[in-house]
């Protein structure tokens, strides 16, 4: 990974959609409150945007589509800007309305007219349909439910042209991490702000529960003044849950699809057993 | 019962010795009650999938149910039979396989005690034994079955170490046992291979005899299981943490499931 950004994690939460049903943060002196981890675009752009181990995978695949794409979950436009510069007819959802804020500026600056709506995927509709749909970066894991994760799929689906693709990624908790001591603070980023040069910090205080599969995030992003101290702290709270392999081709063949691939990872390797990621393209028939 | 090809019984060929399964599972007694129960409160036949030895289905028998039972291993049958012919019983039980069998009547109540539903090693064949049953359940009728939820401890341990199960003392003789277990697991399918021993032991440990089984079977989450459900057709369940309905809130509960036909 190249960049300032250091991502020290790559598990469940991490992607830009909306939190579902935050916790409200408590203040912190010296900083400010917010409710979502999205809620300050401009640091997730800090820790997060130099993420970049699934961009050939979904650029290759916003190139090669042949006609429109769909971004679900475009958060600041990571992934939805380049495939905008490479020349893709790509358009974009997210729930978070700064999140799309930050990507319109981001775009204006780059002289790009990007087209992206305020939606959430599990209920979007779009005038439109596409030759591929992709949810990058986890977000799948942002719905809480069987009935959300299958309407998010049954709906990428109707939003598919005959023969078109929709491309996901899902983490799951390692072995390793669901053995850690529960609730114990872990630094999962470390960057620096490209203009104060200033560090950020994400640290995620995590519980599992199991048998619900789901991971209860308490979220700490510090900015550090230039003597190392934290001089803000803002916290957040998210709940996601994560799908194993087996458990995601069900949800695919409830929401109507009838072929599949799932791979271990952005290269289309095998699933391992304990690294958690899950890529998957699915076809509409 | 309708003649069927006989079915294939190479799946359960590394099971136990039929002689020694009563033995071997003598302390996993807490689900007959429980399903004697539920089957006595069933108002019509019931039917019990994978009734082995009997141990659930003789019970049964004996409080006065109309139960029919199948299994695909033809020396578990043998020895129900002779244990209900010891009792005065006359069971009817045949062999067949869960993924593919027929009954020629419909039950208000299907069982799989026993996590026996594990033995399903995919999703495709879970889904065939889960529509079999729906399609043998009166409108109204539940499926009632009970798994283990995969322990985080459990699918966690090194593949290939044996472990002690459990000490135990041969039911009927008192003489002393030892359950030995070893497992290799396919965590991406969910899988795991399972080598046991039972042991007789004599008065300083030793082991007198040795007597080596294998099974596999394929663990199911929670989530996953009502998607299964879901997908056979089932529209309505409900799971308990165990056979007191206690809730399912830890991976070391049980998971009992009961499914209804509409």
């Amino acid at each position: 990974m190249s960049g300032p950004a250091r991502r020290l994690g790559s598990e469940a939460g991490a992607g830009p959609a909306e939190a579902p049903a935050p916790r409200p943060a408590a203040a912190s002196p010296g900083g400010s409150a917010f409710p979502s981890p999205f809620a300050r675009p401009d640091l997730y752009d800090v820790l997060f945007a130099d993420v970049d181990s699934d961009l050939p995978f979904y650029l290759e695949l916003g190139r090669g589509a042949g006609g429109a794409v769909l971004d679900v979950g475009c958060g600041t436009g990571r992934l939805l800007l380049p495939l905008l510069q490479a020349g893709v007819d790509v358009e974009g959802l997210d729930l978070s309305a700064p999140m799309l804020e930050r990507l319109r500026e981001k775009a204006r600056a780059q002289g790009l007219e990007p087209r992206v709506h305020r939606a959430s995927m599990s209920s979007f509709s779009l005038p439109r349909t596409f030759r591929l749909v992709m949810i990058p970066f986890n977000a799948f894991v942002h719905n809480l439910t069987a009935e959300e994760q299958i309407a998010t799929l049954a709906g990428c689906r109707r939003h598919l042209e005959p023969g078109g693709l929709l491309a996901f990624d899902v983490s799951a908790p390692t072995p390793a991490r669901l053995a850690q001591p529960p609730g114990r603070r872990e630094l999962e980023v470390e960057s620096e702000h490209p203009v104060t040069g200033l560090p950020v910090r994400l640290w995620d205080a995590r519980r599992f529960d199991v048998v619900a599969q789901t991971q209860h995030s308490h979220i700490e992003i510090e900015e550090l003044d230039g003597a190392g101290v934290v001089a803000a702290t803002h916290r957040s709270a998210v709940v996601v849950r994560w799908v194993y392999p087996a458990e995601l081709e069900l949800l695919l063949r409830l929401a109507g699809f009838a072929r599949w691939q799932l791979w271990g990872d952005f290269a289309r390797g095998p699933l391992a057993a304990d690294a958690g990621l899950t890529v998957v393209e699915a076809w509409r028939d | 019962m309708s003649p069927t090809p006989r079915p294939d019984e190479s799946s359960v060929r590394g099971y136990i010795e039929p002689e020694l399964y009563d033995v071997a599972n003598s302390t996993w007694a807490e689900d007959i009650p429980f399903y004697v129960a539920l089957a006595k409160a069933a108002r019509g036949p019931v039917l019990e999938v994978a009734c082995g030895t009997g141990r659930v289905l003789l019970p049964m028998l004996q409080a006065g149910v109309d139960a029919d039972g199948f299994d695909l291993h033809s020396g578990m049958l043998e020895v129900l039979r002779r244990k209900a012919a010891a009792l005065g019983l006359k069971p009817r039980v045949l062999q067949a396989d869960m993924r593919d069998f027929t009954m020629p009547r419909r039950y208000p109540l299907i069982v799989i005690p026993y996590r026996a539903f594990l033995h399903n090693l995919t999703t495709a064949d879970e889904l065939r034994t889960l529509r079999l049953c729906r399609e043998h359940l009166d409108s109204g009728g539940r499926l009632v079955l009970d798994l283990f939820y995969p322990s985080f401890a459990r699918l966690t341990e090194p593949d290939g170490r044996w472990r002690l199960e459990k000490e135990f003392t041969h039911p009927q003789s008192g003489a002393p046992l030892a359950l030995w277990s070893c497992a290799t697991r396919d965590r991406v399918n969910q899988t795991m291979h399972v080598q046991m021993e039972l042991r007789e032991l004599g008065p300083e440990d030793d082991v007198l005899a040795t007597h080596p089984h294998t099974f596999d079977l394929r663990w199911i989450y929670k989530a996953e299981m009502e998607l299964l459900l879901r997908t056979a057709g089932f529209s309505r369940w409900e799971v308990t943490g165990g056979f007191d309905g206690r809730p399912l809130l830890h991976d070391t509960d049980l998971m009992v499931w009961t499914a209804w036909k509409d």
